[in-house]
């Protein structure tokens, strides 16, 4: 129904630069992510869009039509609030229909579009509430459904969940994906939460310091982040970052993991001789037996379950720690030493100067060579 | 090994008149061994706080007694408990540096600056804290005070050691690995702890054994693993693991040599008699209305299912979420590999009957985990 | 920790009761003159009982002043009129302008905004005197001395930085996401400050008006300068009982009554609106 566009746009407060020469573009019905830490610009980046902040630079665009100089409430978006912003003086039933009325929707209408999305979100016996009355959960469902109400080409969701526990937080993430595909708006989603990032987003910009630092779909920035700091971001438990300088021998390119050679394939020629990190994920890595090949001797300093994994804290014997994770259930090694090998595919090599990520977009090969 | 380190005996607490006021706690009793890590695990104002403030000496106990190491405590003021504690506001000395913060109960208890210095520099260490030792406390970032007031407590010798929500604050990428290094730690010094949380994934993380609160009331006393594999209640059952278990009425029919765990939508769960022990069988079919939990990790897809509808599929880098349309109501599934469906593709899931837990419909009690009775 | 011992309890009653004593005895006197005869006030020592007599009342409603002199005629009703209309109408003109005024400066921060505001603010400042002297001639070149409308100029001085203040405070409080999520659904920002600000704020607002009525009511000074007997709110009124054959204790104690009740029974009823209106940060929750 309408894509969006942002133009180079530039919003300063006093003399901090929150939005710096930012572009962006969100496909017609795409699901877009901004994902970043708290100051990152991404709440600017949507109040802009929704028109009740102006850049000091640059244009906006919703359905091609340039909407920069447009007042909020021409705009026709529908946003939904972190803090919820539902009206303290209204019902559940009037705070829903507020964008109806503005419409000038006849009674039955409003009635009748109100109830519906409130059935669609369950809270369709607490229309008759205030605000004050509700739970918290409900006052979420309630702003998510004055959002969706007008059925809006876009839709900004300012990190919806994040004052809701975690039970419920769960719940709406699964519920959210069919909700908006059945609205087939076009969405930006802001959250400061990974996993929200990856379970709804077709695709995520990572931003900081009022800059996306990468775009790209879940895949790319979980298997092939730009950079450390964006490794370090996704994944729970965080991705093991571990100093290496790379060497080669006749097998080709090799790190040092505690005097065991790990042989790379990939574009690494240049990185020999250069100080680099590279990240494991957690999950990519696995206890074997000793005396298989490449394996890493350890030992086990705590078991931490998390969710359905559990988490290993391990010590190599260059005293470097080093998280493993498996899913829960299956079998690893509780205390004392062990072995671990790494697993291919997710290794990643970045540049300790700059913190790139060093390679081809392509996924990186890794192929464990025999102990030295 | 087995000396006791804490125990609480029927111990009540009210706020305002006995009996009449706020029952807070009610009737508490447990005993914690040392070397022990021990989580109260609950929502708020299900308790979990009242009774951590009780040991630590903050609140008077209504009824009831609590011994730390033998001693009945519980009359004594704080200070001569013997008990170390981190708080939630991590309520640091605002006058003084990180370290002097870190080294105040030591120098009070007049140990040589060399010791001190050594304890500080090797918890700092622990606890990424090195950098900021020479700071104040208003100048360093919520998740670094609250690494500065954690460590204010585990610092000191103590009988226990008892943390009110110690990581909450810290910033998720440090987690994983701090809650490893801590628990080694307290491992390793054969500390007790108790942690107040209601963060279950900090209580899996750290606790050997996890006391489940509800409204006042202890719901369970047990380890993780029992917890989820033998929850007492359907309050445990849903409240304990993540993703939450999943849970159906369902009315229990034999027929033929199967039992039938009748679901809405005219959908059925089929078993052979023989699936289940006899007393299980015979308490199910005693009961005919049931509720069934299984959770999301054990819902397996298997051609021969009872058929579902995908309507959401959530790859978090390493597992896949998937909720389905199941029986009126929502189902999930947790798969460790990427798994690709398509919204609204249609799914049979099975569930094994090792992995069905099944609670009285009226009570919420367990009737039956998998093949044994509760 | 919770229980007190009974001494503290004792002590903590004394202390009470004189905190009581001290803030009542005043207005219980002045209620127990006002059914008095002069006579009876001016009895040394002063006497608790007595008889008491509606003269004063009567006096003061039927106009008439019967003193050791002869009698008077006064202008209490006539007074008591003005007040009542001086003070609603500063009032309702003070919430016309202050109330949009303290919106902007709540909502907009131009170029200046803090400065226009306080200096609005500093009005209360100034010591009156300090302007009626210019102002008095001013208005009687322009021919506003001793008209309502001069007085009711004059009276926004004291209501107006009151009103534009605390509103300001009150729409501050509100979070701008609230009215961000109105405008975003479809209306003016004419129609988000009508059915949204100004809801919000509506505590804040009857507890600014009431505050500033009972300014405006118990101004003295402006009205002593700036109007004559027909125009006199009953605080420069009073001064009538002041006559040349003696004070008219009893009559200024029934005066006094009188023109308290108002604003006595406008504060009680509003500090509802005033606690109502502090726990309006239950909005942003």
């Amino acid at each position: 129904m309408a894509s969006l566009e942002l133009r180079n746009v530039v919003k300063r407060y006093k003399s901090q630069t929150v939005l710096d020469n930012l572009s962006l573009s969100v496909a017609d019905g795409e699901t877009l992510v901004l994902f970043g830490p708290s100051g990152a610009g991404k709440t600017v980046l949507l109040r802009l869009v929704a028109g009740v902040i102006d850049p000091d630079e640059g244009k906006i665009f919703i359905g091609g039509e340039d909407m920069t100089d447009l007042d909020a409430e021409f705009r026709g978006v529908g946003m939904a609030f972190q803090n919820f912003a539902l009206f303290p003086h209204m019902t559940a039933f009037d705070n829903i229909a507020t964008p109806l009325q503005a419409k000038r929707s006849s009674q039955s209408a409003m009635k009748a579009g109100v109830e519906s999305v409130a059935k669609l979100l369950k809270i369709g016996h607490v229309l008759s509430h205030k605000p004050r009355a509700l739970s918290n959960g409900q006052k979420q469902r309630t702003a998510l459904a004055r959002a969706l109400v007008g059925s809006p080409p876009v839709l900004l969701l300012d990190d919806p969940l994040r004052n809701v526990d975690a039970k419920l937080r769960f719940e709406m993430r699964l519920e959210l994906p069919r909700l908006l595909a059945d609205r087939g708006a076009t969405v930006v989603y802001v959250t400061q939460d990974y996993k929200e990032a990856m379970a709804l987003g077709d695709r995520i910009a990572v931003m900081s310091q009022g800059v996306i630092k990468q775009l790209g779909t879940p895949e790319q920035i979980y298997r092939e982040p730009a950079n450390i700091e964006i490794a370090r971001l996704f994944g729970d438990p965080t991705i093991n970052l571990l100093d290496v300088k790379p060497s080669r021998d006749a097998k080709g390119i090799y790190v040092g993991l505690s005097n065991v050679q790990v042989h790379l394939t990939g574009a690494y020629d240049a990185t020999v001789g250069r100080d680099c990190v590279i990240g494991l994920r957690p999950e990519a890595l696995r206890f074997v037996d000793e005396g298989t090949s490449a394996a890493i001797p350890v030992t086990v300093e705590a078991e931490t379950p998390l969710n359905e994994k559990i988490v290993t804290l391990v010590r190599t014997v260059r005293g470097r720690e080093i998280l493993v994770s498996r899913p829960a259930g299956t079998a690893g090694q509780t205390e004392g030493r062990a072995h671990i090998a790494v697993d291919g595919k997710s290794a990643l090599l970045f540049d300790r100067a700059n913190g790139d990520r060093i390679g081809s977009k392509n996924v990186v090969n890794l192929r464990s060579g025999e102990a030295a | 090994m087995s000396q006791s380190a804490l125990t609480i005996s029927g111990v009540d607490k009210f706020y305002g008149p006995i009996d009449r006021g706020v029952h807070a706690v009610q009737n508490l009793t447990m005993e914690i061994d040392k070397g022990e890590i021990v989580a109260l695990l609950g929502s708020s104002g299900c308790g979990k706080t009242s009774t951590l403030r009780m040991i630590a000496g903050f609140e008077e106990v209504s009824r009831g007694s609590i011994s730390v190491a033998g001693r009945k405590v519980h009359t004594l003021p704080p200070v001569k408990r013997n008990v170390a504690m981190a708080f939630e506001g991590y309520s640091l000395y605002p006058p003084l540096t990180v370290r002097e913060n870190m080294a105040f109960a030591l120098k009070a208890a007049r140990l040589p600056k060399s010791q001190v210095d050594a304890k500080v520099a090797s918890i700092a260490k622990l606890l990424e804290i090195e950098d900021i030792l020479e700071r104040y406390p208003s100048s360093i970032s919520g998740g670094q005070q609250q690494r500065a007031s954690l460590g204010r407590a585990l610092i000191r010798e103590a009988d226990l050691h008892l943390l009110d929500e110690p990581m909450g604050q810290l910033e998720p990428q440090l987690r994983a690995v701090l809650r490893g290094r801590i628990k080694h730690f307290i491992k390793e010094r054969g500390l007790t702890a108790i942690l107040v949380t209601h963060d279950q994934t900090e209580a899996n993380a750290l606790a050997d054994r996890i006391a489940v609160m509800e409204g006042g009331v202890l719901q369970q006393f047990d380890t993780p693993d029992m917890l989820k594999q033998r929850p007492a209640n359907l309050f445990t059952g849903t409240f304990v693991g993540e993703p939450p278990m999943n849970v159906f009425e369902a009315y229990v029919g034999t027929a033929a040599d199967k039992i039938n765990l009748r679901l809405p939508d005219g959908l059925s769960l089929d078993y052979d008699k023989d699936a289940f022990s006899g007393s299980v069988r015979d308490e199910l079919l005693k009961r005919q209305r049931v509720v069934i939990g299984v959770r999301p990790y054990a819902v397996r897809r298997s051609k021969d299912g009872v058929p579902a509808t995908v309507s959401a599929n959530q790859w978090l880098g390493d597992q896949t979420h998937i909720a389905a349309d199941f029986a009126g109501g929502s189902l999930v599934l947790v798969e460790h590999d990427r798994t690709r469906l398509e919204l609204g593709a249609p799914i049979n899931i099975s569930i094994d009957p090792k992995n069905l837990h099944v609670f009285d419909q009226a009570s919420g009690m367990a009737i039956s985990h998998g093949m044994e009775l509760a | 920790m919770e229980h007190t011992s009974l001494l503290e309890r004792i002590l903590r009653g004394i202390a009470l009761t004189l905190v009581v004593i001290f803030f009542m005895f005043p207005i219980v006197w002045i209620l127990m003159m006002s059914f008095q005869t002069n006579e009876t006030i001016l009895r040394i020592p002063p006497q608790l009982v007595f008889k008491p007599t509606l003269a004063n009342y009567t006096a003061l409603i039927t106009g008439k002043l019967t003193t050791a002199a002869g009698t008077l005629d006064i202008a209490f009703m006539r007074n008591l009129w003005n007040s009542v209309f001086l003070s609603v109408t500063s009032v309702a003109v003070a919430l016309l302008l202050g109330v949009p005024a303290a919106y902007a400066f709540a909502r907009h921060k131009f170029r200046g905004s803090e400065d226009i505001a306080f200096t609005l603010l500093s009005f209360r400042f100034a010591p009156a005197l300090l302007v009626l002297l210019p102002l008095t001639l001013y208005f009687q070149k322009l021919g506003l001395a001793n008209t309502y409308i001069g007085l009711i100029w004059v009276y926004q001085l004291i209501c107006l930085p009151l009103i534009l203040w605390i509103v300001r405070g009150y729409f501050e409080d509100i979070p701008a996401d609230i009215e961000y999520a109105y405008r975003i659904a479809g209306h003016s920002w004419f129609a988000t400050f009508r059915k949204i600000a100004l809801p919000l704020a509506g505590p804040g607002i009857a507890a600014a008006g009431l505050l500033a009525f009972i300014f405006a009511w118990n101004n003295f000074i402006f009205a002593l300068v700036l109007a004559s007997a027909d125009k006199q709110p009953v605080t420069v009124g009073a001064l009538a009982f002041i006559t040349s054959s003696g004070i008219q204790y009893g009559q200024i104690s029934a005066a006094i009554v009188l023109s308290i009740t108002p604003t006595l029974a406008l504060a009680l009823y509003a500090q509802r609106y005033l606690v109502e209106g502090l726990s309006l940060g239950a909005v942003k929750g």
